[in-house]
């Protein structure tokens, strides 16, 4: 099945990725597709990466990327790079990528994932680009070996969750961290905290019907903006101390990426410690 | 009504006055019995006033106390400061939000957020918007005192403002913040969702002691209104008054800008509605719009959190929106003034 998809990307590709032509200066534009292109290829292969890949608070592999040179995405500096393969997401960069392409350059785009089999595809897809299909299978086994290790027991209880963020934002059903919660054996709670239409739940609507598992964004001290000041709430604070609370950082949600599995896999200890303690 | 003489209005003054007086308490009571979630106004009360910690207390006391309180503050700051800065100086287009002071103090909190020291201790938060908008009202108060008219003072307004609001958005941009678009619509648009004790008790006292020093200015502004050679005659130190109105819209504009936004037109608006009920005495103007917009804070909140619990419509946002087609009307009203 898996192969199959890998094969439908090749195919789509146009045979390109055969290893005598294994691109060589890789440019990704992406935050995303950065951490793939990371875990695929070599560091030398790499001409650059997008300039949030060595952003601690939205990147997974900040540590890496820093060693490595970083672009905003203007098209003249991408060009200056020489790329032989650009990828780039669906919709920032565009500008950029559509130049790239009417300069004869190789320009992918990593699809958006919001669902697991979406962050199959994403890596795939990028697997194909980079020509490392048999590293890209590696990877999603691996990812898919961890997620099933996470899964709850059948017949275990689901406890409730929510993920609340940063100026009250919430996962809204349809995200990919509701599907990462979903197959954590946790269900997504927000509905009932009735989230306004730009996402966010007031304070006293969560605390007053909180859910089994409140999963926080990050450490509120990491985040030197206003915005985040309902993290800080003392009436937040309160209800921590009572709630099964788990951190998953938000590099780990934002992106459909391998990394997902770090976030799964937090969440499914939350379920078990919960669960453990018998129903409430 | 309005066109009763001045005489005959003082005895109705009390009346006004305990009108105000009872509408701030119900405006505030009001704040503290609604919310998204539905509390019984008797346990409210009992949550005010017991030692529980249930959910009931912490929703009361932590959530809807900090929020009625600093309305409460942020209203009446920004009410007394626009009738301060209207009667010095003698420009019914004065307002905090219009000539920047309100802006002075987004930057100046902007500043301590992101520069960190307002993590290195508490204060430095309230007192950066205090030094930002003090900083803004002296620009504009020297470009745009009372000798120069009302269109210097606006325009001085407009480039305190500006300045200050590139200068914001130049900080969030270079700080690395990936909610730097989010963060500076809460500075240009304020807003109390979310607020704790913490923020009352930050900018609180700083607020009441600007209050405190606008209440001073009342007979001098009095004086004031016959002229400035007049007002010299009286006894009115125009130095002191000067500094007083500084340091009053400073103190209390800044701090209130520091923990809630940018809240503009209330200073417009109030005290341009309660000019008429007090027989345009500057007096008795200063405490009515520190009432006056303490009410108008706390009804407008309270109304966005029965509509949007979410917060989707933000405080600044309403009043704006209230508040802009009162200025068009105001400027078409100066304008008449201008060109007889």
């Amino acid at each position: 099945m898996r192969r199959l998809a890998l094969l439908a990307v090749l195919l789509v590709l146009g045979g390109t990725a055969s290893a005598a032509e294994k691109p060589r200066r890789i440019v990704s534009l992406n935050l995303c597709s950065d951490q793939i292109v990371l875990a695929l290829v070599d560091r030398q292969r790499i001409a650059a990466l997008s300039h949030l890949a060595a952003d601690p608070l939205v990147s997974a592999v900040a540590a890496e990327a820093r060693a490595i040179r970083t672009t905003r995405g203007e098209a003249e500096d991408v060009l200056a790079l020489d790329p032989d393969l650009v990828i780039a997401g669906v919709v920032t960069t565009r500008a950029t990528r559509e130049l790239l392409r009417r300069l004869g350059r190789r320009a992918v785009v990593i699809p958006f994932a919001d669902d697991l089999a979406a962050v199959r595809r994403a890596i795939a897809t990028v697997a194909a680009a980079v020509g490392e299909v048999a590293r890209g299978e590696a990877l999603i086994a691996e990812l898919d070996r961890r997620l099933g290790a996470a899964a709850p027991a059948p017949g275990e209880r689901r406890p409730t969750a929510a993920i609340y963020g940063i100026g009250g934002a919430v996962e809204l059903p349809g995200t990919l961290a509701d599907a990462l919660l979903r197959h954590a054996g946790l269900d997504n709670v927000v509905a009932r905290l009735r989230p306004g239409a730009s996402g966010a739940v007031s304070l006293e609507e969560l605390v007053a019907r909180p859910p089994d598992v409140l999963v926080l964004s990050g450490a509120a001290e990491a985040y030197r903006t206003v915005v985040a000041d309902n993290l800080r709430h003392p009436a937040l604070r309160a209800i921590m101390t009572r709630l099964t609370h788990v951190v998953v950082p938000q590099r780990l949600l934002l992106c459909g990426t391998h990394h997902v599995a770090a976030a799964v896999e937090r969440l499914a200890a939350a379920r078990r410690r919960l669960n453990a303690r018998g129903a409430p | 009504m309005s066109n009763a003489a001045p005489a005959q209005r003082t005895p109705s003054a009390g009346l006004l006055f305990a009108m105000l007086g009872l509408g701030t308490l119900l405006a505030f009571a009001v704040a503290l019995l609604i919310g998204p979630t539905a509390i019984s106004p008797r346990a409210v009360l009992a949550a005010l006033f017991s030692d529980e910690r249930d959910v009931t207390a912490l929703i009361v006391r932590e959530i809807r106390l900090p929020r009625a309180l600093l309305g409460l503050l942020v209203g009446a700051a920004l009410g007394a400061s626009g009738a301060a800065l209207q009667g010095y100086l003698r420009n019914p287009l004065a307002e905090p939000g219009l000539v920047g002071v309100s802006a002075g103090g987004a930057l100046g909190a902007v500043l301590a957020i992101h520069t960190g020291v307002a993590a290195a201790f508490a204060l430095a938060l309230p007192l950066a918007g205090l030094a930002g908008a003090a900083l803004a009202v002296l620009i504009v108060v020297t470009l745009g005192g009372a000798r120069s008219g009302p269109l210097s003072l606006i325009l001085a307004g407009v480039a305190v403002s500006s300045v200050a609001g590139a200068l914001t958005a130049l900080v969030l941009n270079l700080s690395r913040n990936p909610f730097a678009a989010v963060e500076m619509v809460f500075w240009t648009m304020g807003s109390l969702a979310d607020r704790s004790l913490v923020h009352v008790a930050l900018a609180g006292p700083i607020i009441l002691l600007g209050l405190g020093l606008l209440m001073l200015i009342g007979r001098p502004l009095e004086a004031l209104t016959l002229g400035e050679d007049v007002a010299r005659n009286l006894g009115v130190d125009m130095g002191r008054l000067r500094w007083l109105v500084i340091a009053g819209t400073a103190l209390s504009v800044g701090a209130a800008t520091s923990v809630a936004g940018t809240i503009g037109f209330v200073g417009l608006v109030v005290p341009h509605l309660l000019r008429p009920r007090v027989g345009h005495r500057p007096r008795l103007l200063l405490p009515a719009s520190l009432l006056g917009g303490a009410i108008l804070v706390l009804v407008a909140d309270s109304i966005l959190r029965l509509i949007t619990p979410g917060g989707e419509i933000r405080l600044g946002v309403a009043t704006a929106l209230l508040g802009a087609p009162f200025f068009v009307w105001l400027v078409l009203e100066t304008r008449r003034e201008l060109t007889p």
